[in-house]
Parts: structure tokens; sequence; C-alpha cells
């Protein structure tokens, strides 16, 4: 089974579920879905073409809201599923049922952009210092970097 | 005279003295030796091929600041090192280098195989202690293997001692060497005993395949990991010097002793000891190290009953030669 | 009597700071949790500040070992973003490049492996080994860390005949000492006692913590990028995927060893087919807005960049996912009911290169089980106080000799 099978298969099958599919370039497929909806989306790909290989999950601050895509990889093809999540309400479900070695990835969004996983079986910080201030999100585009004077011991 | 000769015994040959020094030489020789068996150089340095290396270590310890933790027993801590140095120093009295011929004296009696087996086991008592005190997690770890890993080679090299001694009839080194001395042929017999009191040495002196207790890519330094400076020397002259004694014992029970007065005497010492370090060396170039629990698997299921099975040998072949 | 002990961030079985929470039964472990971050340097964020030519030499620090990888994998998301076909020739020496640092890579790793298991003189031969292709890189690219071989569409660096020549006889010794090795991992008893039957992850379970690399292949999963998803010149090269169905770390070392094999044969077929040409075409500095997301088979398994552009010079979004990480969650399944003795061995099994993965130092008390996490200001308080408060006699300040 090719890619382009797949990109048929899928927009046959799962239509009422995603927003759009399309082959983004040989061998990657694009996936838009509803976040509500990713779940089952995934649990599908798993079991209709075998996609189990969670490569990572990649977050994007697009200003208003968080993009964040998974990206699924096998022999076939590699699938990059999208969800859209509002700043104000950064909460994305928890893919660890169906994909389990998705924690880490999930606990270091967590940490980077301070979206909201819910069900995430173990929340706690991954990736930051223990003494990190809270609310403070280091990827996140209006978060910069204010390097603290340097203070030279002995010197003036 | 009478009491002279024992206050150099004591003090110069060999004693302290002579201890300190050839310790130090058979660290850097067996440093050397596993260096150029891994393809490496080793001590190059310090005097001559850097045959001061290991003493120049033990001076650069000496120097180093002396931490005691907290939480420790403080006097036990310090004590520790200073006991095992001495009760190791102590055993290598018993060594008939420079023998009295059959009269006994204090250093040479019958039994004082045995003496020696048993000196030769309170440093592994002592480092237990050291671990156990340290109070530290790594050094409980490395203090509990020291004392499992003490019922896995302990008896194969009692059983092994055993078997010349037995065919000797003499529980005295001294008379088991001279024994051997006039019947050298004999020696064949005891080469099981041999290799398990080899291998059983090297568990005692902690080396690779049997550093388990200071294995330090998984407990750091294992007893040791608190000590640091003088004390932490004292270790390291502790562990050369038991190198040096366990490979005397050896040398001395199935090796055929050092025969020949005092420079025949040492020539014979220098020369047997430093075969066995050889042997040592070797094994540690050849090996990796080995889990606890299969340590114990191994000396249960091959050393004691190679070591009985030596035993049987040597009872059947005493009643033939009888 | 179980208790909580923290292996590192500092321990001398780790070569890089990483923490590792275990609770302990003995010598037998119950369950163990990672905490990371202590060699965070911000990378991901630098890079958006960084232009795409700054960005190659920027994802090039990322390891100190895979160097080449992470700027390949890069390079070649680039290359896709800037819709560029890159030079012919300097693909073929990319790959080269690439096949030289899994050598040297499983070469180091090997060497590795015997040091944790207390193999000192396998350590010291393989290590010693490493030197030949250590000095291969050394005469291509100048550099024997990092290469600085790419460029976007080819490479900086052509290879010429002597060079050729000189790689195609050390390849000879390599192939002599490597099969010594195999024949040595499989014979040395204390060896192959310490290492089979030690980290066992099933089929199962490494499909479904989505381990990579080794790790996953020594489960009996053939996955590989090279063949999966070919970039580079891999399409053209005939080799095969090494798989081992062990499943624990005696089988990850055979397949580490068996990709060396495969690596020099690679290695043989580039040069002896190297095709004439041009080494690199070139680049435009913009990029056009779009994304990638590019695949890369490291030493250490699947290397993931994703790269999004927003029509400027600099990169939107750089995420980068070493194959480290992927193996984590497997590393925690196979350590639970493991010996601490096994540890330095599991750990060591994924290969794990913790900087590319990624302050303070947590302080366990052992009997209590009770912990409390000091940050490194407050250690350095403490140092600071202990020597204020410590009385020096002069004597000891001195020399004592």
């Amino acid at each position: 089974m090719n890619a382009e099978a797949i990109v048929q298969k899928i927009s046959s099958d799962i239509k009422d579920k995603i927003q759009e599919v399309s082959l983004a370039a040989p061998l990657r497929i694009n996936v838009k879905v509803d976040r509500e909806k990713l779940l089952a989306v995934l649990q599908y790909l798993k079991e209709q073409f075998g996609f189990t290989h969670l490569a990572t999950i990649s977050g994007v601050d697009l200003g208003e809201s968080f993009e964040v895509i998974y990206h699924l990889a096998s022999h076939l093809a590699t699938v990059n599923v999208r969800i859209l999540t509002p700043r104000s309400a950064p909460t994305i479900p928890s893919t660890v049922s169906i994909i389990p070695g998705a924690i880490l990835y999930e606990r270091e969004l967590q940490d980077m952009f301070g979206l909201v996983v819910q069900n995430i079986p173990n929340p706690r910080p991954l990736l930051l210092a223990d003494d990190w201030p809270a609310g403070e999100y280091p990827l996140r585009k209006d978060w910069h970097f204010n390097r603290p004077a340097e203070k030279i011991p002995g010197g003036k | 005279m009478a009491i002279l000769k024992p206050i150099l015994y004591i003090l110069v040959y060999p004693g302290l003295l002579f201890l300190l020094l050839y310790s130090t030489f058979c660290e850097w020789f067996d440093r050397k030796l596993y260096a150029r068996m891994q393809n490496r150089i080793g001590p190059l340095h310090t005097g001559r091929s850097g045959i001061l290396q290991p003493i120049a270590d033990i001076v650069k310890l000496c120097a180093k600041e002396d931490i005691v933790p907290e939480k420790a027993d403080k006097r036990m801590f310090s004590a520790l090192p200073v006991f095992a140095l001495a009760i190791v120093c102590t055993a290598a009295l018993y060594l008939p280098v420079w023998h009295y011929g059959s009269a006994s004296s204090f250093n040479s009696f019958p039994g004082d195989l045995i003496v020696v087996a048993y000196l030769l086991t309170l440093p592994t008592l002592i480092f237990f202690l050291a671990g156990w005190h340290s109070t530290n997690f790594f050094s409980t770890i490395g203090g509990v293997r020291v004392l499992t890993m003490l019922f896995g080679y302990e008896i194969p090299l009692l059983l092994a001692l055993l078997s010349p001694a037995v065919l000797a009839g003499s529980w005295r080194i001294l008379e088991i060497a001279t024994f051997f001395q006039k019947q050298p042929l004999l020696l064949l017999v005891n080469l099981i005993g041999f290799f398990v009191a080899l291998v059983a040495l090297q568990a005692k002196l902690e080396r690779v395949p049997f550093d388990i207790p200071h294995a330090e890519t998984e407990i750091v330094g294992g007893q040791f990991t608190e000590y640091s400076g003088k004390k932490l020397a004292f270790f390291r002259l502790l562990g050369d010097i038991e190198m040096v004694v366990g490979s005397g014992l050896i040398a001395a029970v199935f090796l055929g002793g050092f025969p020949g007065g005092l420079l025949p005497g040492l020539a014979w010492f220098i020369v047997k000891t430093l075969f066995v370090i050889f042997l040592l060396a070797a094994m540690r170039a050849a090996t990796s190290r080995i889990r606890i629990d299969q340590m114990i698997n191994f000396s249960w299921r091959w050393l004691a009953p190679l070591a009985v099975l030596q035993l049987f040998i040597v009872i059947i072949i005493k009643g033939m030669v009888s | 009597m179980e208790f909580k002990v923290s292996l590192g961030p500092q321990h001398p079985a780790l070569h890089e700071p990483i923490s590792l929470r275990m609770t302990l039964d003995g010598e037998i472990i119950r369950d163990a949790d990672l905490k990371l971050g202590y060699n965070h340097r911000g990378i991901e964020k630098l890079a958006e500040s960084r232009t795409f030519i700054q960005n190659l030499y920027l994802t090039e620090r990322i390891c100190g070992i895979c160097s080449f990888s992470h700027q390949t994998c890069f390079t070649q998301g680039v290359e896709k973003l800037m819709e560029l076909v890159p030079a012919k020739r300097g693909l073929y020496i990319r790959t080269l490049v690439c096949e030289l640092e899994r050598v040297h890579s499983h070469l180091l790793w090997l060497g590795v492996a015997g040091q944790e298991a207390g193999f000192e003189s396998f350590f010291m031969y393989t290590w010693r080994d490493r030197e030949v292709v250590m000095d291969i890189l050394d005469t291509i690219s100048g550099n024997r860390v990092h290469y600085s071989m790419n460029t976007f569409g080819g490479v900086r660096r052509d290879i010429d005949e002597i060079q050729r020549k000189h790689i195609l006889d050390s390849l000879d010794l390599l192939r002599t000492r490597t099969e010594y090795y195999l024949n040595l991992a499989a014979t040395e008893p204390t060896f192959v006692g310490r290492l089979s039957g030690v980290g066992k992850l099933s089929k199962e379970q490494a499909i479904a913590l989505c381990a990579v690399g080794p790790t996953l292949r020594a489960s009996g999963v053939p996955m590989d990028v090279r063949k999966d998803d070919p970039y580079a010149v891999y399409d053209e090269i005939p080799f095969e995927v090494c798989t081992a169905d062990s499943c624990d770390v005696l089988g990850r070392a055979v397949v580490r060893v068996k990709e060396l094999m495969q690596s020099y044969n690679i290695i043989e077929f580039l040069l002896k087919n190297l095709p004439a040409g041009p080494i690199k075409v070139k680049a435009p500095r913009k990029v056009k807005e779009n994304e990638v997301f590019s695949r890369y088979e490291a030493p250490r398994g699947e290397n993931v960049h994703y790269i999004k552009s927003n029509g400027s010079d600099k990169p939107e979004r750089l995420k980068v996912r070493a194959p480290t990480l992927a193996n984590y969650p497997a590393t925690i399944a196979m350590l639970k009911d493991g010996f601490i003795a096994d540890i330095p061995l599991i750990f060591a099994a994924i290969d794990p290169c913790i900087c590319c993965a990624e302050r303070l130092v947590q302080l366990d008390h052992p009997r209590s089980g009770e912990s409390k996490v000091l940050t490194f200001s407050q250690l350095r308080q403490m140092a600071n106080q202990r020597y204020k408060n410590k009385q020096f006699k002069k004597k000891e300040t001195l020399w004592p000799f």
C-alpha cells in the first residue's frame, strides 16, 4: 500500500472525523482533525494501517492558538496528524492509552508550551529545572530570555 | 643478637620497610603488565619507567583533604584503615622468607597457616564495617556485597590451602614448604588446588572479574566511596600489601616456598610472588566483571567442588605414598 | 527493605548528567523514574533567532558523537523547503560521512559496553581501533568531532584519489578487527554472562513504547529509516537491515556489530561508485513559507527534525527529537525488576546521548526515604559556608612532606 492509497482510504473511511487530508510530499501525509476527535483518528490509523510508532509530537505557537502535530511513522509513510488548541484554554487529550510511548513527548509539551494534557498518568515536570518559576513556558513566542547580569566573585 | 633478629624481622625484612617498598613495586609491576596486555603503556614518568608511580600516588593522596561524613561514626571511620593495614602487615610476618630451621619461634609454629588465613579474612570484615559506618547508600551496598562475596570464596580458599597441608602432614607453612622442596614432583598433585586458590585470591583482592563490591560504574566506589585523603591511601596500600601476602602464601604452600636462607630466599620470594601476580594480572585482563549472584553461583558450583575433589586426590595419593 | 535512591546527576557510569530515581528492594529495582534537563541548552529556542546557515552549525552542536546526524537531518529538511536538488557527488560524500560516523559511534558503544560491564581490556582495544575511523574523518573533513561537511545543496569539501585509497586500505583493518570482536563478544564467558538475558524488552513492548534504532531492531522489528524512507543515496545502495531476536543487551551488541559490517560494505560501495561532477549547487538565502518533517537513521536510531519556515531567512520553529529521548520509556520498562549491577549496562545499551535528548542536585536520605531538593545556588552557598567556617590549621594547608 502506497501513500496515495492511504490518503484515498482515509478520506473515504473517516471523512466525518477529519477536516482535511492531503499528500504534502512523497511519503508525507497531512491530516487535520478537531482536537475532540484526535483519539478516534489515532485509533483508526493504528488499527487500519499499523501506525504504532509515534516519532514525536511537535508544538508550534501560532499566536492565537497552538498547533500540535503528532508525527506517526511506519514503513508505509509518515502521517502528520495536526490539531489546534486555543491559547485561552490550551488543553489536549492524552494519547498514552493508545500509544504508551507518547508519555515523554506529552510531558515535554507541558513544560515547554504550558499545554494541559488531560488524563496524563505522570504530569511531573520533565525537562525544566526544579526551581523553574511557574507559568513561564520557554518555547512560547512571547517568552524571551533575559540573561541576568553576570557577577564575578571578587570582582568590582 | 637473639632479640635483634626478631626486631629486624618485624621492622626491616620481611616486615614493614620491605613490605612497603615491595608492595608498591608489585603494584607497579601489576599495572605495567595489565597495561601491556591492554595495548597501553602504563605508568611512565615517575622514576625509571614509572616505577615510583605507586609511591607518588600514595604521597599525593596523603596531601589531599581528608573528609569525614557528618553522619558517619567518626572514631570507627578513622580507626578502620589503620586496623586493616596493621592486620595485613602482621600476616606478612608469617611468610617463611628467612626461616629459623625447624625450631618454633614467634613467627613460625604449628598451625600458622590457619593464623595467616584468619588474618587475611579480617580486612574483608573491616571493608564491610568501613562501608557500613560511612552511612552512604553506595558504601552500604558495597559493604553488603563484600560480605556476600566472602561466603563465596572463603571456603574454597581454605579447602584449597588444606590439601597441601594434608599431603605434607603439617599445619606449619615452613614444614609444608620444606616437604615440597624435598619432593618437588608432588607439587603437581596440587595443580587443581593451586588454580582454585588463585581464583579465590583474586576474589579476596576484589579485582576484575570480582571487583563487585567497588564496581565504579554501578555503585561509585563501593565501601570506599566516602573515604578520601590519607585514609584512602591506607586502604590503597592495604590492597597492595594484601596482594603481596596472598601471593606469598600461595607461593609458599603451592610452589615450594623460598629455600636457601637470606639472599637466595629473597630471590625466590620475588620470582615466585611475581609469577603469581602475573597470573592474577592475566586473569584480570582477560575477563569482565560478573554479577554478585553469578559470582556466588560460580564459587559453589565450580570452586568448592573442585577444592573438595583436590582434597580427595590428595588423600588417595597420601595413602599410596606412605 | 525498600528504599529510594537517585543515581546521578553525577555518577561514574553516566558520562553526562541525568537523574535516575529508583525504588530498590535490596539489589533489585522495583520502580524507576527519570529526570532530564540537566543539560538543557535551549537550542530549539535559540534556533528561532538564527538564520538557516547559522543553524546548520548550531544543529551540529546538539551532539558530540552523532553531530553529523543532526546536521544532515536539518540540511535535508531545509533542502526540501528550498526545493533544491543537491549535487550527486555531494550526496555520495554526505552518505559516506554518515556511514563513517556510524562506524565510529558503534565502535565507541562497544567500548562503553565493555567498560560498563567491567571489561576494561575490551574498552581499550575497541577505542584504539576507533582511532582509525577518527583519522579517516580527520583527513576528509579536517575535524575529529564536528565535521561541518554539510551545506545546503551538497557538501563543503571534496575527497581526492589519495583519500579514497586511504579509506579503502583502512577498511580491511577495521573488518578483521570487527570480526575479532564479534568472536570475542560471543565466546568470552564472563562477558556473555553479563550481557545475555539482561534488560529484556519484548517485541510488543518495544513497538508500544516507540523504541528506535538498535534497541528496537534487537527486539526483532526490522525498522530502519534508510530502508523505509530512503534519503540521500540509500535507495541506490544494497544493504541489509540487521535484527536480532534475543531482546536483550547481547542482542543489541550483536545488532551493532552486524551493522558495522554492513557499514563497511556501504562505504566500499560508495567509494567504488563515486560519480564525478560538482559537490554542491547554489542555495537561496530565504526560504518560502512551508513545513517539513525530516527523518534520518542516526547510529542510535531514528532522528527527527520538524522545521517550519515563515518566508524569512530564519526558521519559525525547529523541533528536534533525538533518538535517545525515544528510547527512554523503553529503558524504564527494561530497568524494572533488574539488578543494580545491570543498571549501567541496560542504560548504556540504548547508547544514551543525554545532551542530545536535552541544573540542581537531588539528595535522598537513604534510611527514611524522605527527599529534599537543593538548587545549585543553595549548594554553592553551602560549600562557601563550609569553607568559611572551617578553621584551617596553618600546618594543614601546607604541603605535608
